[in-house]
């Protein structure tokens, strides 16, 4: 198996809570993992590790076989591989294709290349011709899918998707996860916390459960 | 009676027909105020949102520090700055007390620790997703607090004009540094002080007017910020 | 981004059109509030500031407090009335080349029904023992003026020491003083300059006791000793003062008027 991220002993806590304790996990490129759970089973937080936004308090997080070192410099480079769809997700004030364009704009992709790429990632979800509307005037689903196709159109190594269908209609929903099944066809590795316990049937892939932030 | 309403009315006639001394001071308090909030807001803005975004110690007594600074009273502002400026003082050599210039420098200090503290307000009651969705996305680290600053544009523009409310409708430090200098350092609260004192009650009741219009023009600026 | 850059440039084309002052020459100078309540300047200085394409900055305060200004080295001239001040400022070495300038008188004023009697008075300091025997209201200028230190010497001849809730010290200049006295219905010394500006439409007060040599009221002139402050612009000093003093600035003091009557008098040559 080609091995992706490895963690060992990894234990994140607030204060005296330990919300997570993971001794031993491996998770391959290319794959799809479904992660569930109950609430506070740790799975945010997993994911939030995964996406190397927040540091564990102890233990080795290994990526591309390599130690993790948690310094802004390493951690740029490590989160231009990455991207996290939060639950919720946060558009930024303005234009839908402001705010796709944007991680484009960081990573210094400019010009007809960058249009070329939002609209394509709008298609993929269903909006095309959606890149002028303004992000605040969105419906839930439709922020949703722009929220989707802003993390999609960086191609990234990894998605972490924390319960991306929770809150939408069903259109979107079965949309979606037709678009979530087809990326590891593409070599890019899927990671999604839900609450559907049909959805890893229907998804396929492979199940992590976790129970109080440890492995079951 | 009488005397209100024929005040009143030389008041309006003042305003109407443009008169110079009340054009002076109306343009000498709007420019010293928005080269003061200039320099505040390059000051003020980035320190509120430094103190807002990260952790330090002794960042509390730095909270604690700029909300006294708030109510720093004019006069002492002016005091300090005089003393320092005068020729007498340290910076005497440059020639600042009694002109536009000092006054700047007096209004800005008065200026930043409002500037600052509405900024960080802002920041600390930002939506906490904004960075890590920044991040996440790719930004760098001042990348995303530059996001941030432009997700809360609105807030921040709000701080400046609270800033420029201040600084506009202070008498001590324009007195105080600018000598009310008739046509040069005359703004409209010090014209306002001193025409009343010498009775000439229309002359500061024009002033006093233009000086609520442009206080009711800056609050209803803010309310519209603070909506969206 | 882009709004807020917007409204960043239009501050800042704001602040420029406002602050686009000319780059004409300044010069600095402290007077008592005497001469700019009663409306002089305003006559006495365009010419100046035209022939010599000059802005004066005049910053009117009491007289003690201009000659500190002058003290300080914040301004090129002084123009003030307190002799016995002037010469202890030259004599200390911050000003060279006083001259007089003008002169008028102090005068009592106070409400027209005269309640302390002081129009019966044979001497200024009789008057103020009359108000203090009275305890009429008194307002003094309180602010270290020319006209301060002038009532202070004239308490000393009376041989009293002004205090109790009769006695107000504003801490004001002239201007705002008469209108406090005018609002109380109180006594005080004013400059007749000021007071004729303020007759009539800003004030009901009368003039109930003048007249006597003791109240002579002197204005001169003082430039600051470059010697001392090598910053000072001592020949435009040099120049105000030779204005003021000569001719044409002796015409124009000679023929202000307020309300029809001189305000000040200038000395024969």
């Amino acid at each position: 198996m080609n091995e992706l991220y490895h963690l060992e002993s990894i234990r994140k806590c607030y204060g005296e809570r330990t919300v997570l304790a993971i001794d031993d996990l491996a998770l391959a490129a290319g794959k799809l993992y479904t992660l569930t759970g109950a609430n506070g089973s740790g799975k945010t937080t997993l994911l939030t590790l995964l996406a190397f936004l927040a540091p564990p308090s102890s233990g080795e997080l290994r990526y591309g076989g390599k130690p993790v070192r948690w310094t802004n410099a390493a951690l740029l480079s490590l989160r231009r591989q990455v991207t996290l769809l939060h639950q919720s997700p946060y558009l930024f004030n303005g234009s839908v294709f402001a705010n796709i364009a944007f991680g484009l704009k960081m990573r210094g992709i400019r010009g007809e290349e960058r249009r070329r790429r939002v609209e394509r990632s709008l298609e993929q979800v269903g909006l095309p011709g959606f890149g002028h509307r303004r992000a605040r005037e969105l419906s839930g689903g439709e922020s949703q899918r722009v929220a989707m196709a802003r993390a999609l159109v960086l191609e990234p190594k990894v998605l972490l998707l924390d319960e991306p269908l929770a809150n939408v209609d069903r259109a979107t929903c079965e949309h979606l996860e037709q678009v979530i099944v087809s990326l590891p066809g593409n070599g890019t590795t899927v990671i999604m916390t839900t609450h559907d316990p049909e959805q890893p049937h229907r998804l396929g892939g492979k199940q992590i459960r976790l129970v109080t932030g440890k492995l079951a | 009676m009488g005397f209100l309403s024929d005040t009143f009315s030389t008041a309006l006639d003042l305003i109407a027909s443009f008169d110079p001394d009340v054009v002076n001071a109306v343009s000498t308090s709007l420019g010293v105020a928005l080269w003061s909030i200039l320099f505040a807001t390059l000051a003020g803005v980035p320190a509120g949102v430094v103190v807002g975004v990260t952790e330090f110690p002794g960042k509390r007594a730095v909270i604690t520090l700029l909300n006294t600074l708030m109510a720093l009273p004019t006069v002492v502002v002016g005091l300090a700055v005089y003393g320092i400026i005068s020729r007498q003082g340290p910076l005497g050599e440059l020639g600042l007390l009694f002109t536009p210039k000092a006054m700047v420098i007096g209004q800005t200090i008065l200026a930043i620790p409002i500037v600052a503290n509405y900024t960080l307000g802002t920041v600390k009651g930002a939506d906490p997703r904004i960075v890590p969705t920044a991040l996440t996305l790719g930004a760098g680290p001042l990348q995303s607090i530059r996001q941030l600053v432009q997700e809360l544009r609105f807030g921040i523009m709000a701080a400046v004009i609270a800033g420029f409310g201040r600084v506009v409708a202070e008498v001590g430090v324009a007195m105080m540094l600018g000598g009310n200098i008739r046509g040069y350092t005359r703004t409209m609260t010090t014209a306002i002080a001193m025409e009343t004192g010498k009775g000439e009650f229309a002359l500061g009741l024009a002033l006093g007017l233009i000086l609520m219009g442009v206080a009711l023009l800056v609050n209803l600026f803010l309310n519209i910020l603070q909506q969206r | 981004m882009k709004s807020l850059r917007g409204a960043f440039l239009a501050i800042i084309a704001l602040v420029v059109l406002c602050s686009a002052a000319s780059a004409e020459e300044r010069l600095k100078m402290s007077t008592t509030t005497s001469t700019q309540d009663s409306g002089l300047l305003r006559v006495l200085l365009p010419p100046f500031e035209k022939e010599n394409n000059v802005k004066v900055d005049v910053i009117a305060v009491g007289t003690g407090q201009a000659l500190k200004i002058g003290e300080a080295g914040d301004v090129d001239v002084v123009f003030v009335h307190a002799r016995k001040l002037e010469d202890k400022f030259v004599a200390n070495g911050f000003g060279v080349n006083r001259r007089d300038v003008m002169y008028n008188d102090f005068v009592i004023i106070g409400p027209k029904s005269d309640p302390a009697g002081i129009a019966r008075a044979k001497t200024a300091a009789e008057a103020l023992r009359m108000i203090a025997a009275k305890g009429a209201t008194f307002i003094s200028r309180g602010d270290k003026s020319g006209t301060h230190v002038k009532e202070k010497e004239l308490w000393q001849a009376a041989g009293i020491q002004p205090k109790g809730s009769w006695y107000i010290e504003a801490g004001q200049g002239m201007g705002p003083v008469i209108t406090m006295a005018t609002e109380r219905q109180a006594y005080t010394l004013a400059d007749r300059g000021t007071y004729n500006a303020y007759k009539g439409t800003k004030t009901d007060l009368v003039i109930n006791f003048q007249g006597e040599k003791g109240l002579f009221n002197a204005y001169g002139v003082i430039a600051v000793n470059p010697k001392k402050f090598p910053h000072v612009k001592y020949d435009l000093a040099m120049k105000f003062i030779d204005f003021v003093t000569g001719p044409a600035g002796q015409k124009i003091i000679a023929g202000y008027k307020a309300h029809g009557e001189p305000v000040f008098f200038i000395y024969k040559k």
